[in-house]
């Protein structure tokens, strides 16, 4: 029990970091994809190859510890390696539409709730919504599509094992950002200079410019980037790696229980990992709940610091209607693909899974239909 | 003119500070006040786009001023 409580507060302290993290660097997954479209900056996909790239290694050799031999049929515990097809591409769709029209993502909607933002609160409440309409009708997806979808797992394809699965991963990012740095190019975008301070001399000042810059400054993106992957890194030697829906399920589960509609039993959940919400896992404070709420004291803490904590209410009572429809998509969309960007996304490329890849791209397609939306909607 | 999008959040304070630039065409300053704080790392690169240089203040907690100016009226 005491190791138990042990990885627990451990979870917990991750919970924060990841919560400080994406509040300090505004880390956006939502403006990564969307930016691209509208207007060809790659700046924030970029911080997330770098993420992507930190973790990878890291997941690889926790992986290689678990299974040493890849290509026995056998995948590492944990693991985010998710079912490829179609419910792959329906769910990236959706979710990129959604997380484009609502302004934010799961995450994003997480610290954003924290930092004040009242809109992300909707988006929350229709994320919840669009898990609970997944978590009712789950078994009829289950057997008209996502049974027959396989889990193809890097090191298990083709005799890659972990080096050739590393290489491809490696190759991969490298193509991507390659791609995105043309792609800035082509549309011309131009990165703003940095703003220099007045010059530290003494040691106050030194000091003072450091407190400045950790806590007071929001973080380049890229740093952002690099330490999320890190803090995933550790989530997953601890324990798992990250996701956030498998709790927001619970609680869709939860509220329909409360309201006599408990979702039935849901059929293969028990061979996935990821974001699937595990009968086991129950309880308030379960490791999901702690990496999942421990997210809103941690960008608080960070908001609060920088002075950047403020109730914000729409001015646009559309606002209130993209936030609570896009939230709906993404939960349909998270739903579909066990994952958001953070469980299917951001923790499945480093689980050496195609799943990662298939639903990036999914998500880029909804994005785009998603920017062509909201350029209509003053 | 003066552009107050405070309680929006991306993309939308961006989206409106390019559109004003377009009408404006350089014949005028455009002031953007935010308070969303992703808006100063989206706002800024648009400005030479459209012939115009940036400046940005913090003018609160959280509020941000920031001031597009026709690139040949700034000095």
């Amino acid at each position: 029990m005491a190791r138990q409580d042990g990885i627990l507060a451990a979870l917990w302290g991750l919970g924060l970091a990841a919560g400080f993290t994406l509040q300090r660097s505004r880390f956006c997954f939502a403006s990564a994809f969307r930016d691209l479209f509208l207007f060809g900056s790659g700046r924030l996909m970029k911080a997330i190859l770098l993420g992507l790239a930190v973790a990878t290694v890291g997941f690889a050799a926790i992986m290689r510890a678990a299974v040493p031999l890849a290509g026995l049929d056998l995948l590492p515990p944990q693991a985010h390696v998710l079912p490829v097809g179609a419910s792959t591409i329906l769910g990236g769709l959706l979710f990129g539409y959604g997380m484009v029209l609502s302004g934010g993502c799961v995450s994003g909607s997480l610290y954003r709730a924290a930092e004040g933002y009242v809109a992300s609160w909707v988006s929350l409440a229709g994320v919840v919504i669009g898990l609970g309409v997944i978590a009712q009708t789950w078994n009829w997806w289950w057997t008209s599509l996502i049974a027959t979808e396989p889990k193809l797992w890097l090191p298990a394809l083709f005799g890659l094992g972990y080096a050739g699965a590393l290489a491809v991963t490696f190759a991969a990012l490298g193509a991507a950002f390659l791609v995105l740095t043309w792609w800035e190019a082509r549309s011309g975008v131009v990165a703003p200079a940095a703003i220099a301070g007045a010059p530290a001399i003494s040691f106050r000042q030194r000091i003072a410019r450091a407190w400045h810059a950790v806590f007071v400054r929001g973080w380049p993106a890229a740093v952002g980037g690099a330490v999320l992957g890190g803090i995933l890194v550790v989530m997953y030697t601890i324990h798992m790696p990250w996701g956030v829906t498998g709790e927001l399920t619970r609680w869709a589960n939860a509220a329909m229980t409360l309201a006599g509609a408990t979702p039935p039993e849901p059929l293969g959940l028990n061979d996935i990992g990821g974001c699937a919400a595990l009968a086991e896992e129950t309880g308030l404070f379960g490791h999901t709940f702690s990496v999942t709420v421990g997210v809103l004291p941690g960008a608080l803490f960070g908001a609060l610091l920088a002075k950047e904590f403020k109730l914000r209410f729409p001015r646009n009572a559309v606002r209130y209607a993209q936030s609570l429809g896009g939230g709906l998509l993404m939960g349909l969309g998270a739903g579909l693909a066990i994952g958001c960007t953070i469980g299917a996304f951001f923790s499945a490329i480093p689980s050496l899974a195609i799943s990662g890849w298939l639903f990036a791209a999914a998500l880029a397609g909804g994005s785009y239909l998603g920017v062509q939306t909201i350029r209509r909607i003053p | 003119m003066k552009l107050d999008v405070r309680g929006e959040v991306c993309p939308y304070p961006m989206l409106k500070a390019v559109e004003a630039m377009k009408k404006l065409k350089g014949s005028e300053e455009v002031v953007v006040v935010t308070d969303h704080a992703p808006c100063l790392e989206t706002i800024p690169p648009q400005a030479p786009r459209y012939g115009y240089t940036y400046a940005v203040a913090q003018t609160g907690s959280p509020e941000w001023t920031i001031t597009l100016t026709p690139a040949g009226a700034a000095r």
